[in-house]
């Protein structure tokens, strides 16, 4: 069986209403997805992106909260418009642009985060391992990175 | 070109009357190809003071290397105006230190352009209207000043000062918007595979000397990221890695603060192209924000006028 595609997420701790979806986001998420908890998705800088993109994440996905429902009033609206373009600029050099994905949870959602993260690594399955820009040389445990 | 004995006689005016403490400007190089920036002090050492095609710095960079309160006379045109309200709305400097010597820039000459048409034995350039008069040690080439522009002159859009106290020469035309934007949507044609071809290629001869980053006036963070340590932002060695990184994120710190003037790509040793990266940038706030960096010194960049007027921008959910 083919490996599944990796996911990078980067969720903000505050978006996730239901403790239930929080706690299976917290311990029940599958290998293939790395977990980034942010206090806001104003938090995430545009190099985390890039980290993920260039240790070889397949896709990366950020979830946050509706517009006006930001913990921090307008924390998701200054990182969506950094992220989005930051997503433009690295499509314009050879990242797929389909491959970075943005979620906005509301109140009512229960259960969403499982379906978005599931048509999203089906999505990725349908585009093949990600190859461009993954330039991170590994390093073994215990080593000091260049 | 404008008169030189105008410009000198400002800058002698402006430190005998002590409006300034220091003129930035340009004086003549070690090589007839690189005049080199100078910072002139006394109203006698002035007459070294010079201007022409060939000064490739983008001055701005030194306001933020000047002591903060001193007050600073500076020689500008279209991109360095830009660069200084830049800095201005950046609180990077207050404006009443300030005073511009502003002058219509009619681009500027890519001395690498000029060395392949001529080879490197060149002795003096001289300007004249649209002619540029090449000497050498084997005799004189007269060339067309419009084939030596260097790239992101010829794209120019703003080449007159918009906010200079004092202009010396005539105002240019405006360029055409449409020269800026043709370049990022030829690029944006290829497919992603060529795209990050012609990025790989590039950045693969990045020898991490910075010289892009100390060449750019917006380039003015204590420490840079790359510079830290711990945790350490993205690998410092020329890797793969490493060099992607700087070149992607070094322009993405330019979002909505770049004024296009091409510092970055005449400064670097390697001859990389990189203003193609900035240019996508512009061409995006332009677009999606209209909005231009330095046109005036109080509109903040798009990415620090965040308002919940946004809402309606992106989709909701997930695309």
């Amino acid at each position: 069986m083919p490996d599944k595609p990796k996911i990078a997420l980067f969720q903000c701790r505050w978006c996730l209403y239901s403790p239930t979806d929080q706690e299976w986001v917290d311990t029940k998420l599958p290998e293939n997805i790395h977990l980034t908890k942010t206090p806001c998705t104003g938090r995430i800088n545009p190099l985390y992106m890039l980290n993920a993109v260039q240790g070889g994440a397949d896709g990366v996905m950020i979830s946050g909260c509706l517009p006006e429902q930001c913990h921090f009033k307008t924390g998701n609206m200054a990182a969506r418009r950094q992220l989005d373009e930051f997503n433009d600029f690295l499509d314009y050099i050879g990242y797929d642009k389909q491959r970075v994905r943005f979620v906005w949870l509301d109140l009512q959602d229960r259960g969403i985060i499982q379906k978005q993260l599931a048509a999203f690594e089906q999505d990725l399955e349908g585009m093949g391992p990600a190859s461009n820009l993954a330039t991170r040389v590994k390093v073994a445990e215990g080593e000091q990175n260049a | 070109m404008p008169d030189i004995e105008a410009i000198r006689n400002e800058a002698k005016r402006l430190l005998n009357e002590g409006v300034v403490e220091v003129v930035v400007a340009f004086k003549a190089g070690e090589t007839p190809l690189h005049p080199q920036p100078a910072f002139f002090r006394s109203a006698e050492e002035v007459d070294e003071l010079l201007y022409d095609g060939l000064c490739q710095n983008n001055l701005a960079a030194f306001l933020t290397r000047l002591p903060k309160q001193s007050k600073v006379g500076m020689v500008v045109r279209g991109c360095e105006n830009r660069s200084v309200n830049a800095l201005v709305v950046e609180k990077q400097k207050s404006r009443e230190n300030l005073f511009l010597i502003g002058v219509p820039c009619e681009g500027i000459l890519d001395w690498h352009k000029i060395v392949s048409e001529v080879g490197e034995a060149v002795t003096a350039v001289k300007e004249d209207g649209q002619n540029l008069m090449v000497e050498t040690r084997d005799g004189y080439q007269l060339l067309e000043r419009a084939d030596f522009l260097h790239d992101s002159c010829k794209r120019c859009i703003h080449p007159n000062p918009m906010s200079a106290d004092i202009l010396i020469g005539e105002p240019l035309p405006e360029g055409d918007p449409n020269l800026a934007r043709t370049t990022v949507e030829n690029f944006e044609t290829q497919t992603i595979e060529d795209r990050y071809a012609w990025f790989q290629k590039e950045a693969e001869r990045c020898i991490r000397c910075y010289a892009c980053r100390q060449a750019c006036p917006m380039c003015y963070c204590e420490e840079c990221f790359v510079d830290h340590i711990e945790p350490r932002w993205t690998e410092s060695g020329a890797t793969p890695a490493g060099m992607q990184g700087w070149h992607i994120v070094r322009a993405f710190h330019q979002t909505g603060r770049c004024t296009s003037c091409g510092a970055c790509e005449r400064a670097c040793p390697m001859d990389i192209k990189m203003t193609y990266l900035t240019e996508k940038l512009n061409h995006d706030m332009r677009d999606k924000y209209n909005f231009e960096a330095g046109l005036d010194a109080q509109s903040q960049p798009p990415f620090a006028a965040v308002t919940l007027d946004d809402k309606n921008r992106f989709t909701v959910r997930g695309e």
